[in-house]
């Protein structure tokens, strides 16, 4: 971009894009310089992987290999069935040669925080692979075809949501896709992994951008980057220059530096101005969003024919002696990635997964790092350790300024500390992004974030058990109903055999009327449970019969 | 809270908050230093006192760690808040008693720092003047300040002037005598009070605008007084800008937003322009006079915008703004008190729930109708 485009694009004038503007928004020190001073590093073999599938909670999984077995790089190990979706899977390849030695649950550095079954892979050091069999050439092919393609690689969102690139693409198929966004926007702390790759294969980047555009059939592409970036800014722009002149039409836009400019929605109106309703995806109002990590694990899949077994991961903070960004083998445990790194134990006081402000704290460096696992930081004793000494909120409003979803944090607060569910839900405590900027500007250094994720899983739990006891209740009314149907049925019962009672006594046995007809009830279901019983017999020994016959005509 | 996100924290903390701004009062301060002498001082100095030792033993009587507390300086800044309105040369316990009632009362009875409905400072303010009239409204200073200023007080009664010469109110002598009208019980038997007390009994100009016509303002001003000589009309001026600097300091330093001074200062602006009417002798006077002959920009910039008890939410911002800068020039105008920060940020603390109910920011992805549409017509141009 020249410096005129650059001026007509902040400006809003001229043929460039231009950004629009978001709410809210901190600009927090980055510290990206400390992981950026290198280049990305190629990792050894460790001895051993533990390669996630998922969890057997989000689906079934579907195992290609049994443990003894031996395998070779880019072999397909399993896939993960999602139960949300028959029909998509996620595949799992394997990093390198070696040999599986166990099945089995284990921690993995992603924030599910949950075990997941893990393939144990002793390593031989060998890296024999399978020969990669690139497609012939992504231009000739149709949609439908790409996105077989990049489900078969293996492709998650790489920006943290793990949600399967291909499913995502499957998600806006059935209607008319006006933008594609590729999210270059890393506004996180610490986290650099997409800078640094895209400083050095912006190629691949735009390539891949290129193969989403047109798995997705999106009439524009544009890839969102911050303005603070200009070192991958030039990358960025020489890449698509020289795609431009091929086939591509991807489009570069700056926006602002601030975070949470990079969370999908907030990006989505940076760019293009619309502004998804709550509670609604991108998809259904014609935008699709896509990380520039999964942009080029689609290129490698599609132009490399590589599936995904490593990705960019970003090791930082003041224990690390050489902080820097790794190709991290999937499966690698998070200690392995430390001690090539230099780590200093003593002087480690915490490590983080994810940046500084969405993070969560990793209870043991024995995780596995999986697709998702983007940024792993050993944090020194002084080095985000935000103050603990909590004062009461003075209602300032630094909070409301921050928030980039326009909520009142400071209401929100004496709400939750109510308990107050209607005014949550009014203030739209479901809406908030847990993006943690009303907690970074507090200044009496209230846990907002974490009170809010309180407040609405209670709200949640109380929602569901409303929802639980409305079933109940539904239930409890129809059978009220039932029962009152059969009473108002009974006396016409009891009239068909008026003969044998005098019309003197009937009101005295109007109180027993329901004894008896319970009595005739249940002398009636035992004769009809006898006969459904027959009849079953009757259908299985048909269906006996005729199961024979087929065996015999076999 | 050290293992949730997020784990990085801007470093902001309250007790910065009230140190800047206490550090933005003090252009308005030395004005008034400069002009009215050390009474000002020596009530800010009463009132801190009194403040601090209210502030601890409500700490104490409510279980609080009371080093955290005390640390954030909020009760500091409420002292310093009370003591500018409070007249120099008022005595000890009528500083003492407001600051007393603020922080007691309408602070830790209603829950400490951050849950007080009202200001309490002006609560302070409000509950003296309405026990202590006489002694709120008569802005008793050195004599050696009015000695060389006007040879008559407003009410057009000759001063009874014990010293020929003119001296500063800055003097040692001047500390002396505002030390004395602060502490009355400290004077010698001999010395005659009477000399100090009947010194000057000056308010701001606008109420002197008020009460006693033009005549007395537009006399100072034909006389061509200059803007820093020590004269009454101009000392408010001096007063009012260097708390206007301050301000603008909170508001460059992001501690305040523009919301609530701007729509304060508009309103005011606005009203007093209109009912102006150049030449006749009513009694509205020039929006100058009412922006800078008053405590306008105090309340509109240090007052107003005390955070836990204002409107919260910017829509909410700008009405409780309005309601108090009509408030402001109602209780001036057509009013029986003579200075109406106080009443006019009480009522629009009355406001300020409602306001934050119902005055609300339209949340993201909330209440679209435009966006929607917008994609549908995206739509329509993809589709052919």
């Amino acid at each position: 971009m020249s410096p005129l485009q650059r001026i007509q694009s902040m400006l809003g004038v001229g043929t460039s894009l231009s950004s629009r503007r978001t709410a809210g928004g901190i600009k927090p020190p980055s510290y990206k310089e400390h992981s950026l001073r290198s280049r990305i590093m190629p990792m050894p073999i460790p001895p051993q992987l533990k390669i996630p599938v998922g969890a057997t909670e989000s689906g079934t999984i579907a195992l290609d290999i049994a443990a003894g077995d031996h395998v070779h790089k880019y072999q397909k190990l399993a896939q993960l069935q999602l139960s949300a979706q028959g029909r998509t899977s996620i595949p799992v390849h394997a990093p390198t040669s070696g040999i599986v030695s166990a099945i089995e649950e284990a921690y993995v550095a992603d924030h599910s925080q949950q075990k997941q079954v893990c393939i144990v892979l002793k390593t031989d050091g060998l890296d024999t692979s399978l020969p990669l069999e690139p497609a012939v050439d992504y231009r000739q092919l149709a949609s439908e075809e790409l996105v077989t393609a990049i489900r078969r690689a293996g492709i998650v969102g790489m920006g943290g949501a793990g949600f399967p690139a291909a499913d995502k693409i499957d998600s806006a198929a059935h209607q008319a896709l006006d933008l594609l966004i590729i999210n270059a926007a890393e506004c996180e702390p610490y986290i650099s992994a997409d800078e640094a790759l895209i400083r050095e294969r912006a190629e691949g980047v735009v390539t891949g951008a290129e193969i989403l555009q047109r798995a997705s059939s999106a009439r524009r592409c544009i890839i969102a980057i911050e303005s603070s970036k200009p070192n991958a800014i030039q990358a960025l722009e020489q890449a698509i220059e020289a795609q431009t002149n091929i086939t591509g039409n991807c489009e570069l836009l700056l926006v602002p530096s601030k975070y949470p400019v990079g969370s999908e929605k907030q990006l989505i109106q940076s760019v293009s101005g619309i502004e998804i309703p709550s509670g609604q995806h991108p998809a259904q109002h014609g935008v699709l969003v896509h990380n520039v990590g999964t942009s080029y694990a689609v290129f490698q899949a599609l132009v490399l024919g590589r599936p995904c077994i490593s990705r960019i991961t970003t090791l930082s903070g003041q224990a690390l002696k050489t902080p820097k960004n790794f190709e991290a083998l999937i499966g690698c445990s998070v200690e392995f990635l430390f001690e090539i790194c230099g780590i200093d134990k003593s002087l480690r006081h915490k490590t983080l997964l994810g940046g500084s402000l969405m993070g969560l704290q990793l209870p043991s460096d024995n995780a596995a790092v999986s697709k998702t696992t983007n940024c792993l930081i050993a944090a020194g004793s002084d080095e985000l350790a935000p103050p603990t000494e909590i004062q009461a909120c003075i209602r300032c409003g630094f909070c409301a300024d921050a928030c980039p979803v326009r909520l009142l944090p400071q209401q929100l607060l004496a709400f939750s500390k109510t308990a107050n569910n209607s005014q949550l839900l009014e203030h739209g405590l479901m809406d908030c992004i847990e993006c943690g900027a009303c907690d970074y500007v507090c200044p009496s250094h209230i846990p907002l974030v974490s009170i809010y994720k309180d407040s609405k899983a209670a709200i949640e739990t109380r929602l569901t058990n409303h929802e639980r006891s409305k079933v109940w209740q539904q239930r409890f009314q129809y059978h009220q109903s039932r029962i009152k149907k059969e009473k108002d049925q009974a006396p016409t019962r009891t009239k068909a055999v008026p003969a044998k009672k005098p019309a003197a006594e009937s009101e005295v046995s109007a109180s027993n009327n329901g004894n008896e007809q319970e009595f005739f009830s249940k002398e009636k279901a035992s004769r009809e449970i006898a006969a459904a019983v027959a009849r079953v017999k009757a259908r299985r020994d048909e269906s006996k019969k005729a199961a024979s016959v087929q065996d015999k005509s076999k | 809270m050290d293992t949730k996100a997020p784990f990085q924290h801007s470093g902001k903390n309250i007790a910065q908050l009230m140190q800047t701004l206490l550090l933005a009062l003090l252009p308005g301060i030395c004005a008034s230093l400069w002009f009215f002498g050390y009474g000002i001082l020596l009530n800010i100095l009463i009132a801190g006192f009194f403040a601090l030792a209210a502030e601890t033993a409500m700490l104490r009587l409510r279980g609080k760690k009371i080093a955290l507390h005390l640390a954030d300086r909020s009760a500091l800044v409420c002292a310093a808040l009370f003591a500018i309105g409070i007249p120099p040369g008022a005595p000890w316990w009528l500083v003492a008693l407001g600051i007393i009632f603020a922080i007691v009362v309408v602070k830790h009875l209603y829950g400490g720092l951050g849950q007080n409905p009202f200001n309490p400072a002006m609560c302070g303010y409000a509950m003296l003047l309405l026990a202590f009239p006489l002694q709120m409204t008569s802005w008793h200073l050195p004599n050696e300040v009015v000695e060389g200023v006007l040879s008559v007080d407003n009410l057009g009664i000759p001063i009874a002037s014990t010293e020929q010469e003119i001296l500063s109110p800055l003097s040692g002598r001047g500390f002396k005598q505002a030390l004395l009208l602060s502490f009355p019980f400290a004077a010698s038997s001999d010395f005659d009070m009477k000399a100090f007390t009947d010194g000057l009994a000056m308010a701001t100009p606008l109420i002197e605008f008020k009460m006693a016509g033009q005549s007395a303002l537009l006399a100072a001003r034909d006389s061509g007084a200059s803007l820093f000589s020590r004269e009454s009309e101009t000392a408010w001026e001096v007063i009012n800008i260097g708390y206007l600097f301050g301000g603008l300091l909170l508001l460059y330093k992001r501690i305040i937003s523009w919301h609530i001074p701007l729509t304060i200062i508009a309103t005011v602006l606005i009203v007093s322009a209109l009912f102006y009417a150049p030449g006749s002798a009513s009694i509205y006077g020039t929006p100058y006079l009412h922006l800078f002959g008053s405590a306008t920009m105090i309340g509109a910039f240090f007052i107003a915008t005390d955070p836990v008890s204002a409107a919260t939410t910017r829509p909410g911002k700008v009405v409780y703004g309005i309601i108090i800068g009509l408030s402001i020039y109602s209780i001036r105008v057509w009013g029986s008190y003579l200075d109406s920060i106080a009443f006019a940020v009480l009522f629009g603390n009355f406001c300020a729930p409602a306001l934050d109910q119902f005055c609300r920011p339209r949340i993201f992805g909330q209440g679209l109708l435009r966006a929607t549409k917008l994609t549908e017509t995206n739509h329509e141009s993809t589709k052919p």
